[in-house]
């Protein structure tokens, strides 16, 4: 029971409930950090981390909650967590934390650990909200990392900052900014929905 | 509980909660000041030394001996520091000056420091300390390559398309597709050139 609860969960958040392409959620971030690989991993684990541990502590303290004031409760959790990463990786990391420069910040505002603590920590358990909260992360995660190799290939000929393209080959300079982001996940989001059309007409059937 | 209790509980709830958390939080940053604040140090004389074309050990502490062993700062009239003097090994002779310069980016200020020779003719080096350019296009003004073209230059310096030879004594190669952020440090450059005649030659 408990285990199959579990594969629900993962299967959820990485495929038919997935954050980005089935909600719609966290975009800001998705155009904002996948012109480059490296940006978008970090972003992703601190983003994992996060809802993790945000699930974890709202699912304990569920039942306390006053209602009027959860959502308030909520958003100062996420931030105490990731004002702590901010921290950590400011005195210990201190290159990662400049390169990654306000975009640790920017976890608070994205509107999956929002979503997430609201729309399952606050009626499942600790353990069970804290897998949700990974699953939702690595969700995120996957649809995140298959834009940026392909905004990083064709905008800059590069990979992780390491050049592929020899020099023959052109940047589009369009995909490395802003307008590159939207277009990307447009073709993602009509890519897998146009999958799953298919699928519930052969359903159907 | 009572009407009225009920009412006020979610305040002192939120109050408590609230209280916990700011002081989890003060823990954490109580206990890692210290070394963000060192962190920040080392960063500033790091970027002066490598824009001074000086070799750096790997230990912040021995970086911390370095800098304080073979450089001085210059004051300006309100206090802040003007320049920075880098001293031979001996601790007499000069080698080198440093500015820290800014300059407007794509999407903010590009801050850097610029190493001048003991005649101010020539780039020493330079280091971005902080910039905000787009990551892959202009961002990639902090990548080494790029930073290191501009030592034994002399200004003022022009561009030449990325990848094509920049033998000249005045040229550097551009970032393809990031000009704005190009002529940005190409601006940063010559200026400190410039101010660097204006403040260091008055002295």
């Amino acid at each position: 029971m408990a285990k199959s609860k579990l594969g629900k969960v993962f299967s959820d958040d990485l495929g038919k409930n997935n954050p980005v392409f089935a909600q719609i959620l966290g975009i800001c971030s998705t155009l904002a950090v996948t012109n480059v690989l490296r940006n978008t991993v970090i972003m992703c684990a601190g983003l994992v981390f996060t809802t993790a541990l945000s699930n974890y502590t709202v699912s304990l303290m569920r039942k306390y909650i006053p209602t009027r004031t959860r959502m308030m409760i909520e958003t100062m959790i996420i931030a105490v967590y990731v004002i702590i990463v901010d921290i950590v990786l400011r005195a210990y990391l201190p290159d990662v934390s400049r390169e990654l420069g306000p975009y640790v910040g920017l976890i608070i505002t994205n509107c999956i650990v929002m979503g997430r603590t609201e729309a399952y920590a606050l009626q499942n358990p600790p353990w069970l909200s804290f897998v949700d909260g990974i699953a939702s992360g690595i969700g995120y995660s996957y649809v995140l990392i298959a834009i940026a190799v392909v905004r990083e290939v064709l905008g800059s000929g590069a990979i992780w900052g390491i050049k592929i393209l020899g020099s023959g080959w052109t940047n589009w300079s369009i995909l490395a900014m802003a307008p590159g982001g939207f277009f990307m996940l447009a073709i993602f989001i009509w890519i897998v929905k146009g999958r799953g059309a298919k699928e519930e007409e052969v359903k159907a059937k | 509980m009572s009407e009225a209790s009920k009412r006020v509980f979610p305040i002192w709830f939120t109050l408590v909660v609230t209280m916990v958390f700011i002081a989890i939080t003060s823990v954490v940053y109580t206990m890692t000041k210290e070394k963000i604040q060192l962190n920040e140090r080392v960063r500033l004389m790091k970027s002066v030394l490598v824009a001074a074309g000086v070799e750096m050990p790997a230990e912040p502490a021995e970086i911390e001996k370095v800098f304080t062993g073979r450089v001085k700062d210059v004051k300006n009239d309100s206090g802040g520091v003007s320049y920075y003097v880098i001293y031979e090994e001996d601790g007499s002779t000069v080698s080198s000056y440093v500015l820290v310069r800014m300059g407007a980016g794509l999407w903010g200020t590009i801050t850097a420091t610029v190493g001048l020779s003991r005649d101010l003719g020539v780039f020493a080096g330079m280091e971005v300390i902080d910039q905000n350019e787009t990551p892959g296009l202009g961002g990639r003004i902090s990548e080494q390559w790029f930073k290191e073209q501009f030592r034994g230059k002399e200004g003022p310096m022009v561009t030449v398309p990325e990848g094509s030879p920049a033998g000249e004594k005045n040229q550097f190669q551009a970032i393809t597709g990031a000009t704005y952020s190009t002529n940005a440090i190409k601006n940063l450059m010559n200026g400190a050139s410039e101010y660097g005649r204006q403040i260091i030659e008055k002295q």
